[in-house]
């Protein structure tokens, strides 16, 4: 603004504020939210474009007009033994009770990891172990011991969501400053004191990056085992439309698929809005 | 009265040269004293205190405060640190108030002592801010307010104000006169500034690396003035005040061969 208004060449600071600049100004304008929905809208014309001139067979693309229609054709007659409603609740169930058994069992065991020598050696060895083999080259495994049914599916997802959150809740123990444990120490607190006052809130923004990676990885587990091994779920409804080449209701479950993946990212950032405010900022 | 008698912590090295941080270091630090150890980098002055707040074990000797050994850090020996370690997700009046309630002091009786110990460092108004909102000197401020709040029997500072720029530095000098003048705590302060030194101590240690140790010390009187006028340049104007900064430093700067039997 100083600069603009001192230059001969410019008059009204309206302009010079138009002008593009590498400097940062406002939050505002440093906010990317415009531009991302703009290409999402060029995204989907693209799409509309490619559908209306038959750039592609509606076999591979169809277009958006079809999977609308399949989309409420499946939210309301249901497709592959289940409406879109049970297919969705089927596979928010799963990464639910997998998501609960990785914070209720790996935040409690990755803090004690943290804390104790002991714990750390005994558990590290079998979580390292088995956090380095893809989850689907043990699901056959899973199936022999636990059988078909729900049980070896959630076991399946809830180790992969378990060792991302475990290991966060340890790191996030070891991450703690030691001039803030002195500090509370000279300050008088206890060892359960220095725990639930300093450790705990120390370690959580590291615990809540483990549960966004356990997110992830339990949704990209999630879809895969449907895929294999499954009577419901998004994934399993993905497999039953492409064996019957129904490429529509195979984007519907996409379009779903992706839609969850946005609210659990949307979900996470706004609890570590809620929860850390302060993360970064001392 | 806190004793150090013949205080030594010897760390274990990569070359199997033991690092000699503090060699048998003897100190009183009397009630309502500031003792100010002065010295360059690796001399022990922070290692010293570290040992009195009991974050490091003493290899050898003993550290008393009122007859009681120090083996661990405690809510007697309140620690003001180079770095503040205020915690992000309270607010300032609630970080003042952390020592009172891991002592299960009600939360309304610890507000209340809290926000006078904010008054007494000038920042009542910041009560309700997050410590991140606050310059580098307010966050000083709340540390030693924090640390009073326990009412320890021996404040310990080490480098409070190394990293502040110099005209805040000279503010919360000020504010440290005053608050000492006002609550006659005593007080150990860890500084590498000799005119910090001069200007806040009752008593000057100075101190000389490889091996740690206590070389000189000296007795100053300029702290009281400078509390009751809170000015700073008449002080450091002063003959005396010249002349021992001009000794400070020569012991400081001496070769370290040269330096046996300097010892008072």
């Amino acid at each position: 603004m100083t600069l603009a208004a001192n230059s001969p060449t410019s008059f009204q600071p309206a302009t010079a504020q138009r002008k593009p600049s590498l400097r940062p100004r406002r939050a505002a304008s440093t906010s990317t939210f415009g531009i991302s929905l703009v290409t999402l809208a060029g995204l989907i014309a693209l799409w509309f474009l490619a559908a209306r001139f038959g750039w592609a067979s509606p076999l591979f693309l169809p277009s958006p007009a079809d999977v609308l229609t399949q989309f409420t054709a499946v939210a309301a007659d249901g497709y592959a033994n289940g409406t879109l409603l049970d297919h969705t609740l089927a596979s928010l169930g799963r990464i639910g009770a997998a998501l609960g058994v990785g914070i209720f069992v790996g935040i409690p065991l990755g803090l004690l990891m943290g804390l104790n020598r002991w714990v750390k050696g005994i558990f590290s060895v079998p979580i390292d172990l088995y956090w380095g083999l893809p989850p689907l080259a043990y699901l056959p495994l899973l199936i022999i011991w636990l059988g078909i049914g729900e049980t070896s599916k959630i076991v399946l997802l809830s180790l992969s969501t378990f060792a991302p959150i475990c290991f966060a809740a340890q790191a996030g123990v070891r991450s703690v400053p030691v001039e803030r444990i002195n500090a509370a120490l000279s300050l008088g607190a206890s060892r359960l004191q220095l725990f639930t006052s300093i450790v705990l809130p120390s370690a959580l923004p590291e615990i809540l990056t483990g549960l966004k990676i356990a997110i992830g990885a339990g949704l990209s587990t999630l879809v895969a085992a449907e895929l294999i091994a499954a009577q419901s779920g998004l994934g399993y409804m993905i497999m039953s439309a492409a064996n019957f080449l129904a490429t529509d209701v195979v984007f519907v479950g996409l379009i779903v698929i992706a839609a969850l993946a946005f609210a659990f990212t949307s979900g996470m950032r706004w609890l570590e809005h809620r929860l850390i405010p302060w993360k970064g900022k001392l | 009265m806190l004793r150090i008698r013949d205080a030594s912590v010897t760390f274990p090295a990569s070359d199997g040269q033991d690092v000699h941080a503090l060699d048998h270091v003897s100190l009183d630090i009397a009630p309502a004293s500031i003792v100010v150890a002065v010295g360059a980098s690796g001399c022990g002055k922070s290692t010293l205190l570290n040992a009195i707040a009991g974050f490091l074990p003493l290899s050898e000797g003993t550290i008393t405060l009122d007859g009681q050994e120090i083996v661990a850090p405690g809510g007697d020996r309140g620690v003001v640190f180079q770095k503040d370690t205020l915690l992000p997700w309270a607010n300032v009046l609630d970080n003042v108030a952390l020592g009172l309630k891991y002592r299960g002091v009600p939360r309304g009786e610890r507000h209340e002592r809290s926000r006078h110990l904010l008054e007494l460092v000038g920042l009542a108004d910041f009560a309700e801010k997050p410590p991140y909102e606050l310059s580098g000197g307010m966050r000083q401020r709340v540390g030693i307010a924090r640390a009073l709040a326990t009412d320890p029997k021996i404040l310990l500072m080490d480098e409070p104000f190394g990293a502040l720029d110099s005209l805040t530095r000279e503010t919360m000098q000020q504010l440290l006169a005053s608050v000492w003048a006002k609550t006659g705590k005593q007080i150990l302060f860890i500084t590498h500034s000799i005119e910090e030194a001069l200007t806040l101590g009752t008593t000057i240690v100075v101190m000389s690396p490889r091996p740690g140790r206590i070389v000189a010390r000296f007795d100053a009187d300029f702290v009281r003035d400078f509390a009751e006028s809170g000015d700073i340049g008449p002080i450091q104007s002063h003959r005396r005040f010249i002349e021992l900064r001009q000794e400070i430093r020569s012991l400081i700067h001496q070769p370290e061969g040269a330096r046996t039997g300097t010892l008072q």
